[in-house]
């Protein structure tokens, strides 16, 4: 039972990340709202804010794909996968997962440590006169997304793990709920 | 016949432009052409456009991690990551592309950006002049100070920084909307290069003046090298690469002059409504002071950038001097044609 | 040839069903790393960070956002119910308006996977209510939804313009008559089928309850609010208020007034609803970071020269030249990106183009509208994709590819035109 309480863990970390990427949703949308009156009505401009639009925009999406994982978001071919058995799907994860994802995920979470430290070290920061510093932060974001998406690659791995000892007897498709 | 046996030495270059760029495309491609004849194909030189990398701004790292053996680019791109990198690309109210030359090569100029470039592992060379630039396409006259209180304009960097303090609220505006945004109002004004680059982007059909400059007075691009490549090539080599750069360089500030020329000559006879507007002597007195406060408060934040500004405003004195009694006395003189 | 194999490679293994960004991403570690070492990864951060600073995919969220809280208010149910009601008797009637609909958010977008995905989550679920064929329906929304790239502004036609040397705003101009003539070929496309077979969209009946009158000020009550949140981010576009990107959170929070003036707004509801966003962003941009990934594996791999020289060495005089690079792109289109297209193609064969004295306008209109085409086409369109990412389970990528072919048959029909006679586009 102790892979179906990691799967498990996994997700709720994974549902975790949704629900900030949603926040971050939110707050973007009320930083481009907020942008855009306040230039058109008072001729006033903050580069800061307009780089914060993007911040939270790239954190949204980038936190948001192991989460979509998770919820079974992403888009399949399912020309064939539709109309197999459900072992024979939970395989298919299985084996993608370790020779697509999981080594994907890392390879570029590993180059994204250093293109993160570089710019910690250079105290990178925006160019631009008012704009944000600590570039390093949003630069993080790379190789702490890409590994979340290991760890919800993991919890992938073993719901099919689980499928296929029978203690699970569903999917992962949880469609948009309309 | 020891010859025989050499090895060819392969560089690699990232540009920060995407492909086809204009002039600003012309100087790798020449530079590569020149150090593969010169080295009589020992050194093979490979460019990748912005459209191959994807990371217009990422050449400074990619060639500092060895990704890329050189770069071409603009130092004051990198002024986020390296503040004083900002100073050896132009400078609102700076030196002229030729007064320029002069302080890299004969004023102090070139060691003072190997000062700043060195720790990063990094060589930066002179990599071609884009001439005066234009001080942008306003909708909007501008005849007084006050004009630029809440001016919502596009122009980034340093100059942006100097307008900020008069009142003017500098934009971000990505690339593929400046035109929507200038064509509907969204922002008032914005600066791109000049006739030389502009004409494209067709700004002359939505926005009826066409100021004259004074924030980049001589826009010099960057070659970046990586210096353990660099040091690891034949001293030959070494000197055919350092020489094919700078005449790419200087054949690029040639052909931009040229480019401007011709550009203008056509967008004036196609689109003979565009007012080409000087401004007015108080708002860029006012401008030259915002400028000069801010000036004194980089040389008063770091002594490396104080060094560096002394050094340019001091050369800029000199040279001014022989400019005003050279080219501009005899520009003077013809006014009248 | 490393980058034909991997072609191949993709091909196959997005057919096994594994999500389609990560297979993109597995195979180009497989073939990266074989051919160049892990170290080409290294370019991999820089992709992202790109992908992360162009605020104008932050349009994607927005329109998405906008689309969810219409949809969760009905009011986007409502407008289309109403519209089709609007058109009585013809039949169609919701299909035609999804492509109306499609053709206004185009002319405030140039991001196909923004409007694909609204039009996907408004319409979708309408048709289907309606008994509509799945099959019509996908077709009707992603072609419409795809609309974005010739209608402007549109992001095609500015990287075209900046590739090809042609003033934006030239491009622009030349691009609304023939984008006009889709809209009304896929008008006239869905009028002649549902005449022809009216089990496939069938009529919407219309309330027996109330008379001529309340009928009309039904409609027109369901309509306007609707409507008049679209023309808010048109116009804000128009009258310099905000940029196209910007004016789709005036949508976002527009929607989120109607919530409110109808009663239906709580924090849950906003919740509920950025997190549907978000997961639907992310399929969008997992895709986006997989085809990069694959993009630069075979540019690295050398792949780029392979195009290069099969493309500069296309025969024939302008007549042949026209037609053979139309051909290469619409192929190429059914495998690769169409800024891939665009940066790596387009720089071939314009001097080619220049040289045969073909008006670069006019080649610029043809390429924006094959590449349009390039969306559609099984199996790498990414309008399929998009759709697909946000349709109920009953729909089958199955059904919407051939939902789009006669939609792909109609484009490259247009593009045929515009070929044979561009003066009638006013392109010469
Ligand atoms: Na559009
Ligand atoms: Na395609």
């Amino acid at each position: 039972m102790f892979l179906l309480r990691l799967e498990q863990t996994i997700d709720r970390f994974s549902d975790l990340l949704g629900k900030i990427a949603a926040i971050l949703f939110v707050l973007m949308l009320f930083n481009v709202f907020y942008d855009v009156v306040s230039r058109y009505l008072f001729n006033a401009v903050s580069i800061g804010m307009q780089e914060m639009e993007w911040h939270l925009f790239a954190a949204m999406f980038m936190l948001g794909i192991p989460f979509t994982l998770r919820a079974g978001g992403h888009v399949r071919v399912d020309v064939i996968y539709e109309g197999l058995a459900l072992r024979k799907k939970a395989w298919i994860d299985l084996v993608c997962t370790l020779v697509f994802l999981i080594p994907f995920c890392l390879l570029v979470a590993w180059y994204g440590v250093d293109f993160a430290r570089e710019s910690f070290q250079l105290g990178e920061g925006s160019g631009d006169p008012g704009g944000l510093p600590y570039r390093w932060v949003i630069k993080s974001v790379i190789p702490f997304a890409m590994f979340f998406n290991f760890i919800s690659g993991i919890g992938l791995m073993l719901r099919s793990i689980n499928i296929l000892a029978g203690r699970h007897q569903d999917d992962d498709y949880t469609p948009v709920q309309h | 016949p020891a010859q025989a046996a050499e090895k060819t030495y392969r560089l690699k270059l990232a540009e920060t432009w995407p492909t086809n760029f204009g002039v600003f495309s012309h100087p790798a491609r020449e530079m590569a052409q020149l150090a593969e004849q010169m080295s009589n194909g020992r050194l093979k030189i490979e460019i990748d456009t912005a459209n191959k990398h994807k990371s217009a701004f990422g050449v400074f790292d990619m060639v500092r991690a060895g990704q890329y053996d050189m770069g071409h680019s603009a130092s004051y791109y990198w002024k986020g990551k390296v503040p004083n990198t900002l100073f050896f690309t132009t400078m609102p109210f700076g030196m002229t592309a030729t007064e320029q030359y002069g302080w890299f090569y004969f004023g102090g100029g070139m060691d003072l950006m190997q000062k700043v470039y060195e720790p990063f592992g990094l060589i930066s060379v002179p990599g071609g002049n884009t001439g005066m630039q234009m001080g942008g396409w306003f909708r909007k006259e501008i005849n007084s100070v006050e004009d630029l209180n809440g001016l919502k304009m596009r122009i980034p960097g340093f100059a942006g920084e100097v307008l900020a303090k008069l009142g003017a609220s500098p934009t971000n505006i990505a690339p593929g909307e400046l035109y929507t945004s200038l064509e509907r109002g969204t922002i008032d004004a914005l600066e791109w290069v000049g006739p030389s680059m502009d004409l494209r982007m067709g700004f002359h059909k939505i926005a009826p003046y066409y100021y004259t400059g004074w924030h980049e007075p001589g826009t010099e691009l960057q070659f970046l090298i990586n210096k353990k490549k660099f040091d690891s090539l034949p001293e030959d080599l070494q000197k055919i690469l350092m020489t094919a750069m700078k005449v790419s360089a200087y054949n690029m500030t040639i052909e931009s002059h040229h480019a401007s020329a011709e550009n203008w000559f056509n967008m004036k006879t196609e689109f003979p409504d565009v007012q080409v507007k000087n401004f007015p002597p108080e708002v860029i007195a006012a401008l030259k002071k915002a400028n000069d406060e801010l000036l004194v408060e980089a040389a008063a934040a770091d002594p490396l950038a104080k060094e560096i500004i002394d050094s340019q405003t001091g050369y800029q004195k000199l040279i001014r001097v022989w400019t005003d009694i050279g080219e501009r006395a005899y520009l003077n003189s013809m006014a009248e044609e | 040839m490393i980058g034909i194999i991997m072609f191949f490679a993709a091909l196959l293994m997005l057919l096994v069903g594994f999500p389609v960004a990560y297979t993109f991403g597995g195979v180009a570690l497989i073939f990266g790393v074989f051919a160049e070492g892990p170290d080409i990864f290294a370019f991999m951060p820089f992709r992202i960070q790109s992908i992360m600073e162009n605020v104008t995919l932050m349009a994607v969220p927005l329109f998405i956002f906008m689309g969810i809280v219409l949809q969760r208010t009905r009011l986007a149910e409502q407008l289309l119910e109403s519209m089709g009601q609007l058109f009585g008797g013809v039949r169609g009637g919701l299909a035609i308006s999804t492509v109306l609909v499609g053709a206004l958010l185009a002319a405030s977008t140039g991001v196909v996977g923004a409007s694909v995905v609204a039009m996907g989550l408004i319409s979708l679920p309408v048709m289907m209510k309606y008994n509509y064929d799945k099959r019509l329906a996908c077709g009707t929304i992603c072609a419409s939804g795809t609309l974005g790239q010739i209608i402007p502004p549109s992001i095609i036609l500015i990287i075209l313009g900046d590739v090809l040397g042609i003033p934006v705003g030239d491009l622009f101009k030349a691009a609304v008559i023939p984008g006009a003539v889709l809209v009304g070929a896929y008008l006239i496309y869905i009028l002649v089928i549902a005449w022809a077979k009216p089990e496939m969209a069938p009529t919407i009946p219309r309330d027996d309850s109330l008379n001529r009158k309340q009928f009309y000020i039904k409609a027109i009550s369901s309509i306007v609010p609707p409507l008049a949140l679209v023309l808010v981010v048109l116009g804000s576009i128009f009258a310099g208020i905000a940029t196209p990107t910007e004016s789709a959170a005036l949508g976002g929070v527009g929607a989120l007034v109607l919530a409110i003036l109808y009663r239906q707004f709580s924090v849950k509801m906003v919740m509920e609803a950025s997190v549907e966003t978000v997961k639907v962003t992310a399929m969008v941009f997992a895709i986006l970071l997989g085809a990069t990934a694959f993009s630069m594996a075979f540019s690295y791999t050398g792949g780029d020269y392979i195009v290069e020289e099969v493309l500069s060495n296309l025969p024939g005089g302008a007549t042949g030249f026209l037609i053979l690079s139309m051909i290469a792109i619409l192929i190429l289109g059914f495998f690769i990106d169409f800024v891939e297209i665009a940066f790596i193609i387009v720089p071939i064969l314009a001097p080619v183009a220049d040289l045969l004295g073909i008006a670069p306008l006019w080649f610029a209109i043809l390429i924006a509208m094959n590449l349009q085409t390039s969306f559609l086409t099984p199996p790498f369109g990414f309008s399929l994709f998009y759709l697909k990412g946000v349709a109920p389970r009953e729909v089958t990528t199955m059904d919407i590819y051939k939902g789009v072919m006669p939609f792909i048959l109609i484009q490259i029909i247009i593009v045929i035109s515009i070929m044979v006679l561009p003066s009638w586009y006013g392109l010469v």
